[in-house]
């Protein structure tokens, strides 16, 4: 017996929500036999795993910290990838951003100025699009790759912040190790209360999903990107510029991923040093293919991986899970969702007997 | 005044739910309890490195304690924003004893340690102090300073190779001990310096010690967190040197010796402070006399009478009769930095930006 794969005709409505329903089921259950097979109690595991980190207020907080730029990049990079425009250096512009953001805290003549956070956001939001700026022009007008432009450009950010922390904004006071001062208390966002983390910088992102959703589902510029993705063709012909779909696409990419990087310096982090992300920019290009690179579906998407995160270090403390093992469990989940999609566009069939 | 009682109140009630949600209420500890203690580690532990020896610390509290601790291991916490939040739960679910591991958890645990004022912090490679904060270190110059000297008598060339992770204070000083170490033995000796910006980047470092090799240099010395440099060396029949654990087996017979770190003793000391409740905020600094740096078994290659010169070399340094920075000290332009009679202060050894005359390579 064989099983063919055969195209649907159009993408089958019930799939598309019992998808994700299935992935979690069978992540569950394969999830439950690696873990018994390695002498842990399967249902203390997915406890720990997905209830433990987030049954406490601390614990909401820093899901919803963790999720933030998640979904505030993956919503800028989804207004592009709609329209075919792959720009996979988030990191990179978030990087400029905290950089920008953090120049502005650090050198603003009046440290305990109201305007602060307002122009840090700015110029994070401005030094991402910048940087964006450099693949848009050389793909609009010399038809470059944008991947590879964007994934270069991530290590020239990365090379440009090493510089400064081991150079000109290094800590005149902090031993000459690699890490600006410190942020002035104006310059941060302040955390609705001192025992938890969270702070007002989700509410940009709770606005950039809003944004997100108004642009692509009823914009007419968003709906002339989603036809230059889905038939570029057909948008040639209906007189659509591929240009302005190719500025638009990066720039918005840019500009979620600077002020992301705005908004780690101005929070959590609140100076820079070689490293200030941890691969957000990479990452929010998955939570945006899971959120099928629909608005609401990418701030489940970014819950869902923030999730895996937190639940990751809560297995390892609680249940001494080595890290190398929830990492495989988060594999686990991420195929058997994007395997499940597959099924929304396909179907498999038993030949008919002859 | 208000606010400060409502900030404590809410501290406090968050902290309780925090460890309700972990199913367990030790914060509020009796004496038949277990001492509680969470370490976090900057990578997964290897058969060698950095997290290795660090782990060697714990098991020296699990021995000597035994039932009478519970500890809490959370390992690869690198990212400042992850390591606050691993501080704040590891602290909120009632361990009575921290330990960060990495410069980079410095920030978080100095935002951390306040709210928390009944827990004791105890920081690695830390240089900020909070009155629960503590900070233990290692004078790695001393190991490198013997290990120079080491590689300087077996060189043939005059010229070590070393390799770092980061032009931090705590590597720059270690290499400027190294050539200071083999001009003791060979004046005329040189170091060429090669930083990797990563502290575990097998590839890079590869190419690092190569191109050491290739500039003639024939004894290397690498402090990252792999054995890449031993085994490069190994392979192109040059000298080498080992840091954090012994690498001897990946040299091919070819390295010298190795600092390596034990830190047991800071581990202990910490936990038997907290049990005791005699645990203060200090900051500790050891060497080869506490034996939280040691050298590794000579290589046999090394002849009798130079081995137990450097034995002599060690007990010195750790009696303090030597002292790695002893002037006259000129940096690479030849500008005196410490004058002959004087050594250098703790305070510019722990913020050491410079390079001493003799070394190659510039700090960026």
């Amino acid at each position: 017996m064989r099983l063919r794969i055969e195209q649907r005709q159009e993408p089958s409505a019930q799939m598309r929500i019992a998808a994700p329903v299935i992935a979690t089921a069978l992540t569950f259950l394969a999830g439950s036999v690696l873990f018994a097979a390695l002498g842990y109690d399967p249902l203390a595991t997915l406890h720990a795993f997905f209830v433990a980190p987030i049954n406490s207020i601390n614990g909401l907080s820093e899901w919803l910290l963790k999720a933030s730029p998640l979904i505030l990049i993956a919503c800028g990079l989804a207004v592009g990838f709609r329209a075919n425009i792959w720009n996979i250096g988030a990191e990179g512009q978030l990087i400029i951003g905290a950089i920008a953001a953090c120049g502005v805290g650090l050198f603003y003549p009046n440290p305990e100025s109201p305007l602060l956070i307002p122009l840090m956001f700015l110029a994070g939001a401005g030094a991402g699009m910048a940087w964006a700026a450099i693949p848009a022009f050389l793909r609009a007008r010399m038809n470059t790759n944008e991947i590879l432009v964007t994934l270069m450009l991530t290590y020239i950010a990365t090379l440009l912040l090493s510089f400064l922390v081991h150079g000109p904004w290094r800590d005149p006071a902090g031993f000459n190790y690699p890490q600006t001062a410190l942020l002035p208390a104006a310059a941060m966002f302040e955390p609705f209360d001192y025992s938890y983390r969270l702070n007002p910088s989700i509410f940009i992102t709770a606005v950039a999903v809003v944004i997100m959703w108004l642009f692509t589902d009823r914009s007419f510029l968003g709906y002339k990107m989603s036809v230059s993705g889905a038939a570029p063709l057909a948008a040639r012909y209906a007189g659509f510029r591929e240009s302005s779909a190719v500025w638009t696409g990066l720039l918005a990419g840019g500009a979620a991923a600077g002020i992301a990087g705005m908004a780690e310096v101005a929070g959590p982090l609140g100076q820079l040093s070689p490293q200030i992300s941890p691969g957000y920019g990479f990452a929010a290009i998955i939570v945006a293919f899971i959120g099928r690179l629909n608005a609401f579906g990418i701030v489940l998407g970014g819950l869902l991986m923030s999730l895996l995160f937190l639940g990751g270090e809560t297995v390892q403390m609680t249940l001494g899970l080595p890290a190398a093992l929830t990492r495989i469990f988060q594999g686990i989940l991420l195929f058997f969702l994007l395997a499940a999609d597959f099924f929304i566009y396909y179907r498999l069939r038993l030949p008919e007997h002859a | 005044m208000f606010n400060l009682t409502r900030r404590q109140f809410l501290r406090y009630s968050g902290a309780t739910g925090v460890a309700l949600g972990t199913g367990s209420l030790a914060s509020f500890a009796s004496a038949e309890e277990p001492l509680k203690i969470g370490v976090v580690y900057v990578s997964p532990i290897a058969e060698i490195g950095w997290t290795k020896q660090h782990s060697l610390g714990v098991d020296a509290i699990k021995k000597e304690f035994g039932d009478k601790v519970a500890i809490t291991v959370i390992d690869n916490i690198f990212m400042p924003q992850d390591a606050e939040r691993v501080f704040r739960e590891l602290a909120a679910s009632g361990n009575q004893l921290i330990f960060g591991t990495s410069f980079s958890h410095g920030t978080p645990m100095q935002k951390v340690a306040p709210r928390f004022p009944k827990t004791a912090f105890e920081h690695c490679s830390g240089i900020v102090h909070r009155a629960n904060l503590g900070t233990f270190e290692a004078k790695y110059y001393e190991g490198t300073f013997v290990a120079g000297a080491a590689g300087a008598h077996m060189s043939k060339s005059g010229k070590i190779g070393f390799i770092g992770g980061f032009p931090i204070p705590d590597i720059v000083g270690p290499a400027n001990a190294l050539l200071l170490g083999a001009q003791s033995v060979n004046p005329e000796a040189t170091c060429n310096a090669i930083f990797l910006n990563s502290w575990f980047d097998p590839g890079k470092e590869k190419e690092a010690a190569n191109t050491l090799l290739s500039q003639g240099c024939d004894v290397i010395c690498s402090m990252t967190d792999t054995a890449t440099g031993v085994q490069v060396a190994g392979e192109g029949g040059a000298w080498s040197i080992g840091y954090a654990s012994d690498m001897a087996k990946f040299g091919s017979g070819k390295q010298l010796t190795a600092f390596t770190l034990d830190w047991s003793s800071e581990y202990l000391r910490a936990a038997k402070g907290v049990a005791e409740g005699s645990w203060k905020a200090e900051a500790r600094w050891d060497g080869l006399a506490a034996g939280v740096v040691k050298m590794a078994p000579y290589n046999e290659a090394i002849p009798a009478d130079v081995q137990a010169k450097l034995k002599q070399l060690e007990a010195d340094i750790a009696a303090g009769k030597i002292h790695p920075y002893a002037g006259e000290l000129k940096d690479q332009d030849g500008n005196v930095k410490v004058a002959a009679g004087s050594v250098l202060s703790d305070t510019d050894i722990r913020g050491m930006n410079w390079f001493v005359r003799g070394m190659i390579g510039k700090l960026s």
